[in-house]
């Protein structure tokens, strides 16, 4: 059973600009699910609609941005919910508790003016009622860092003091506290050193690991993705247009624009040519018709400019949006 | 081997010697000094890409404002073409520098006024440096265009909104070469640009050297591009630069402990490599520039007496300069 999963979602921004009305289709019919217990990859370029994708499955969606179509759904205990018809006071239960989410740039989220410490109790006392403090926040605080390899010095410092790697595994570990079942992370290795990177990722297994949860991962990194996820969804122009398992994504990739961002690896040890993927991305208030990835795509065909390709499994667990490698095309 | 330089054939550009950069934190009694930068020596030689690569906070940037001439050093000397920059008091001699290094910065986004068309910032170039022979003489322009894949006709009257990231660095880059520079100084050129496009950028810089003849300061994070594009290297750790040498040689097979975890800690393209091992990092980043010897030392594996104390000195070992005690070297007394 999924955990989480999309039928057809679409969310737009809708600008209106006096009569003029203009829709960018960030997240355009994605139909996609998420697994127990797996670290799950987004990957895509700047502007490509993982931010929103993940903002829209967080229930997050707030003007201009609104959900325009599909659904979204959780698996709480067993039952799948229709997120758009939990309340937004029944939602804040499940906020941080079932699914938390960690933005971009969520290392300068700590409050400036007060040690970590008083951070923590914050997010604490608002999700759970606290009799003892010793007993209902300390213990289980101290424990949940030791778990996850924090020096407990953390918890007396100011954010100012900490370097920038421990900040994000602070906040990575706020944002964990309660368990939750789904980990949002969203960006969470942009703008760190290669070596706190490296600490942030290991911390992110280490939590899958203990807590058996999801995380759903967002980096345009593609290394990142190939050194802690299970499975990778390739988003390009609102779309998912490639998802399969790791291993496979980089051995066997299918879809056109998957195999030119696997090529144009930069890899120690290899100075052999990169190309660069051609053209440049669409904007996403005026796509081309079509597979938006036509006026790039050295493969194109006729059936390429009219319609748009869905995303089926051509091979086992693996899906590509692409007439090359589904049966409509070869005909 | 102490040989400073291992191309005896290749001609020298730009050199940094012993440069030093003071800034001073805290106030009253907390005030202390903070060697940002401390005793940088390094050359650029004509007709080569060379690297400079390390975490934020090294000084990398530092670096390169002091050689723009943004920054005035503390201590130490930049020579261009064998001429020491800071005697450069005239006018005409300092446009005549600037015309031959030019620069290129992080955020493309940043680099261009939105509310201006993009087109002036070339025309701007172009005019200020004599480029442009009589009015509407755009030749300048366009070559430089031509030498990035872009046309006039794609650029004309056009706003920074229009381009994709990509796009812009490009431009931004036609622009640094209107004025046909030796030297580009490029501070994370890269950073901010799309991974599909990300090596068209890099690309270039290679075309440039091959073709055009144009040297390349490449200031970086990431190592697999810098891998990838440049001859020499040199990597910064807090304010030093602790190793130096060929690109093959340093990334290859490194010596400095601090390299070897740096090379460690690249995440690899590749899902049959994870990590296995573990690593540490460090709390409060003043605290190791603040260090009185080697500012690894903190979190060194091999660690011995006397680096807690005394900074290695620069030792030439197997073609490349590495400061590490474990390479040898006298400690001073």
């Amino acid at each position: 059973m999924d955990i989480l999963k999309t039928e057809n979602l679409k969310s737009y921004y809708i600008l209106e600009m006096g009569t003029e009305k203009k829709e960018v289709k960030a997240v355009n019919d994605v139909t996609i699910g998420i697994h127990e217990d797996e670290i799950y990859g987004i990957a895509g370029e700047s502007g490509c609609g993982k931010s929103t994708f993940l903002k829209t499955i967080c229930k997050l969606v707030e003007p201009p941005l609104r959900m325009v179509g599909g659904s979204i759904y959780y698996a709480v205990d067993g039952k799948y919910v229709d997120v758009a018809e939990v309340k937004e006071e029944e939602f804040r239960k499940l906020r941080w508790k079932y699914i938390s989410y960690i933005p971009q740039g969520s290392m300068n989220a700590l409050n400036p003016i007060i040690r970590v410490k008083e951070s923590f109790k914050d997010f604490f006392t608002a999700h759970q009622k606290i009799n003892d403090e010793k007993k209902d926040f300390e213990e289980p605080l101290k424990q949940h860092l030791s778990a996850l390899g924090l020096p407990m010095r953390v918890l007396k410092s100011y954010p100012h003091q900490l370097s920038g790697g421990m900040r994000q595994r602070t906040t990575i570990a706020l944002a964990t506290i309660l368990k939750p079942r789904i980990i949002v992370a969203d960006e969470p290795t942009t703008a760190l050193d290669v070596v706190a990177q490296r600490a942030v990722i290991q911390l992110l297994k280490d939590i899958q690991k203990l807590q058996k949860n999801t995380i759903i991962l967002v980096t345009h990194d593609m290394a990142v993705h190939a050194n802690i996820t299970d499975r990778i969804g390739i988003m390009y122009a609102g779309m998912f247009v490639e998802e399969a398992k790791t291993e496979e994504i980089f051995e066997n990739p299918l879809h056109p624009y998957t195999r030119f961002l696997i090529a144009s690896l930069p890899k120690m040890g290899d100075k052999s040519y990169k190309p660069s993927v051609p053209g440049t991305p669409p904007s996403l208030s005026n796509l081309p018709p079509g597979c938006p990835f036509h006026p790039r795509c050295p493969y194109v065909m006729d059936i390429c400019r009219k319609e748009r390709p869905p995303l089926v499994e051509t091979n086992t667990d693996h899906k590509s949006a692409c007439f090359l490698s589904s049966k409509e095309g070869l005909q | 081997m102490n040989k400073k330089d291992n191309n005896p054939e290749k001609e020298e550009l730009i050199r940094a010697k012993n440069l030093q950069e003071v800034f001073v934190i805290g106030g009253g009694f907390a005030r202390s000094r903070l060697l940002a930068v401390d005793d940088v020596s390094f050359q650029v030689n004509k007709n080569e890409i060379f690297t400079l690569a390390g975490e934020s906070g090294c000084g990398k940037t530092t670096v390169s404002k002091i050689l723009l001439g943004f920054l005035e050093p503390t201590q130490g000397e930049v020579y261009y073409k064998n001429k020491f920059i800071g005697d450069l008091r005239k006018w005409e001699e300092k446009k005549e520098f600037m015309k031959e290094v030019q620069s290129i910065f992080q955020n493309p986004f940043e680099t261009f006024n939105p509310l201006r068309k993009v087109d002036s910032y070339l025309c701007d170039t172009a005019k200020y440096f004599g480029m442009m022979k009589g009015k509407g003489d755009k030749k300048a322009i366009e070559e430089a265009l031509q030498s990035v894949g872009l046309g006039m006709e794609e650029v004309e009257g056009r706003y920074p909104s229009e381009f994709s990231g990509g796009q812009l660095q490009r431009i931004s880059i036609a622009r640094a070469l209107i004025t046909k520079p030796s030297l580009l100084v490029a501070d994370e050129p890269v950073s901010m640009v799309d991974a599909s496009l990300r090596m068209s950028i890099v690309n270039l810089f290679k075309e440039l050297r091959d073709n055009h003849g144009v040297s390349v300061l490449y200031i970086t994070h990431d190592l697999a591009t810098a891998y990838y594009v440049s001859d020499r290297i040199g990597i910064m750790f807090r304010g030093n630069i602790i190793e130096m040498g060929d690109v093959e040689e340093v990334l290859m097979n490194p010596k400095h402990p601090y390299t070897q975890m740096l090379k460690q800690s690249i995440p690899e393209a590749d899902p049959k490599k994870k990590w296995i091992e573990r690593v540490s990092i460090t709390e409060l980043e003043t605290e190791e520039y603040m260090r009185k010897g080697c500012k690894f030392a903190g979190r060194c594996a091999f660690i011995m007496e006397k680096c807690k104390d005394h900074m290695p000195e620069e030792i030439f070992v197997d073609g490349r300069m590495v400061r590490c005690w474990l390479y040898g070297g006298e400690k001073k007394e």
